[in-house]
Formats: structure tokens, sequence, C-alpha cells
């Protein structure tokens, strides 16, 4: 008889026991609850407070740092040579030499002509 | 205690270390999981950082048949920016200190429009640049930074915009500056500006 009302005590904690220790370890009910709350509070926390803080300030101090232009030039730049303005002081030298030796040349000529028509 | 009752006190304590170890490993799960998507959103601003800091070494504008060299110019001793040699192979220039080609702000880079008795400069034809006309800039780490032409201004030289030049801007840009308009004595007496932005790379 005793061994009969142990034997049923023991089954029943162990009904009992089977029912409540997943309750408190695990299961389905707590689960959603701290799941969702805990994955979902940090990861609004996590993924919206990283990403907005470093990010702009980064850009930010990048675009100052470099400086992007780091010295500013004065003025507007010469990017353009007429050919008027290069390489014609040599050209203008051939040619006005050239002028002065004819005109010499028929200075020249003039003159020994001159005398000859004088001498004859 | 008897021994059925131990047995019953043994099947019991197993049951509730069974069931307390099965309900660890989905939480892990969850875990894991939400580890897994976090990066996700951190990836995004990477991708849209701009190319890192490398000097352009060339210059394509297909429009135009422009394939030149860059050289590196920087400040002339009254202050004014540095211009390209004049020479029979007439090579474009970036100006040193503006950000490299892909970076935050205006890239500058100088070309003639004439070089003369030589004959034509390299950005001759800069003028004849449209809107959405492309642009690539070789960098020296291999990459080309590609921009899309959406202006091209012709400005009297005594009127620079050196700010809309030079000023800062918030994405990568780049400037193609000559000469350009009517000639003077020695040179002409306009600009011709080209204002291009970012958008793509190669490479």
């Amino acid at each position: 008889m005793r061994r009969t009302v142990l034997s049923a005590a023991a089954l029943a904690c162990t009904a009992v026991l089977a029912g409540t220790v997943p309750a408190f370890a695990d299961s389905t009910t707590p689960r959603p609850v701290p799941t969702v709350v805990a994955s979902e509070a940090p990861s609004t926390a996590q993924s919206a407070r990283p990403s907005e803080v470093p990010s702009p300030v980064p850009t930010r101090v990048s675009k100052r740092d470099r400086g992007q232009v780091a010295a500013v030039p004065a003025g507007a730049p010469d990017t353009g040579v007429t050919e008027s303005s290069s390489g014609s002081g040599s050209e203008a030298a051939l040619i006005g030499g050239g002028a002065a030796a004819a005109l010499a040349a028929g200075a020249v000529l003039f003159t020994v002509r001159r005398r000859r028509a004088t001498g004859a | 205690m008897t021994s059925l009752s131990r047995r019953a006190f043994v099947t019991a304590a197993t049951a509730s270390l069974l069931a307390g170890c099965a309900g660890a490993a989905p939480h892990q799960v969850t875990t894991t999981a939400h580890r897994r998507q976090a990066p996700a959103p951190t990836a995004t601003p990477t991708a849209r950082t701009a190319l890192g800091r490398s000097v352009p070494v060339r210059l394509r504008i297909p429009a135009i048949g422009v394939d030149t060299p860059l050289l590196r110019l920087g400040l002339a001793a009254d202050g004014t920016v540095q211009v390209p040699p004049i020479t029979a192979h007439d090579r474009a220039g970036w100006y040193r200190y503006s950000p490299t080609p892909g970076q935050a702000g205006p890239s500058v880079v100088l070309g003639h429009v004439t070089v003369g008795s030589y004959g034509d400069g390299v950005f001759r034809r800069l003028a004849e640049l449209r809107r959405g006309d492309e642009v690539e800039t070789r960098l020296e780490n291999g990459r080309s930074a590609v921009f899309t032409v959406g202006e091209v201004r012709t400005v009297a030289k005594a009127q620079f915009p050196t700010k809309d030049v030079y000023g800062d801007v918030d994405r990568p840009e780049l400037r193609l500056i000559t000469c350009g308009g009517p000639r003077s004595g020695h040179g002409y007496l306009d600009n011709v500006i080209v204002f291009a932005t970012l958008t793509g790379t190669r490479g």
C-alpha cells in the first residue's frame, strides 16, 4: 500500500515538474516576449544610433579636413597662347634682317652704278 | 525511499533537465539571426563613399577625342595657377591642391586651347562638350572616376567665377578649364569651364 502511495506521489511530482520546469527555463510563452523585446529594442538602438551618428560625422570631417581645394589660385588661368604671341620673335627678326640686307644691297648697287655713270 | 520512488525522481529530474536544455537552442538562433541582419545597414554608407585618394594620371574625353596624360600643377609665384608648358605635344594638368577625382570636392584640370606656333592645344575642342558627355579620369591606383558633363560655361577672364570653380561642394565633381572667346594680343579674353559630376567608377 505504502509502495503504491509513494509511487503515485512520485509520478505526480514528475508530472508537475515536467510541466513547470520548461515554463521557467524556457519556453513557449515567455520566449516571444523577451526575444522580441531583446532583439528589437537593441537592434533599433544599435543600428539607428551607430549608423546615424558616425556617418554624418566622418563625411563632414572629411570634407573639411581635406579642405577640398587647399589653396585657391588668384585670377583666371592663362591656358591659351596665340600664334602671334609665341615664336613670332625669331620670325620677325628674320624678316627684318632680310629686309635690311635687301636695302643695303640696293644702296650699294645704286652707288656703284652712279659712280660708273659719273666716271664714264 | 524505495527503489520505485527513486526511479520516479530520477525520471522527473532527467525530464526537467531535458526540457531546460531544449529551450536554450532557439534563443541562440534568434540572436545570431539578429546579428547577421545588423551589418546590412552599416554596409550601405560604405558603398556610397567616393573613391579613395589617388592622383589622376590620365584624362579621356571621347566626345572630343581627348586622351592625354596628366601633369601635376601647382601655384605660380604670383599666386595664379600653373599651366602646362608650351610644347608640341600638349598635355593637360591636374591642380594638385584640389581633391583627386572621385573625392568630395571640385577636382580641377587645366589645358591649353592653343599652344602658339605649335598649333592646337589639348583642350582645343573643350567648348564643344555638351551636357551628358562623359569624362574619364584614370587614377594612379588603377581605378577610374567617370564624370558626366552638367554645364559648359564661357566667362570673361576679368569675371572668373572663382567660387564656382574652386568652392566647396558636397559631392565629387570635376572642372575642366581652358581659354576661349576673342583673341587679344597675347592670348584669349575668356575662359571655357566645364562642370561635371561623378556618375560612376571603373576598375
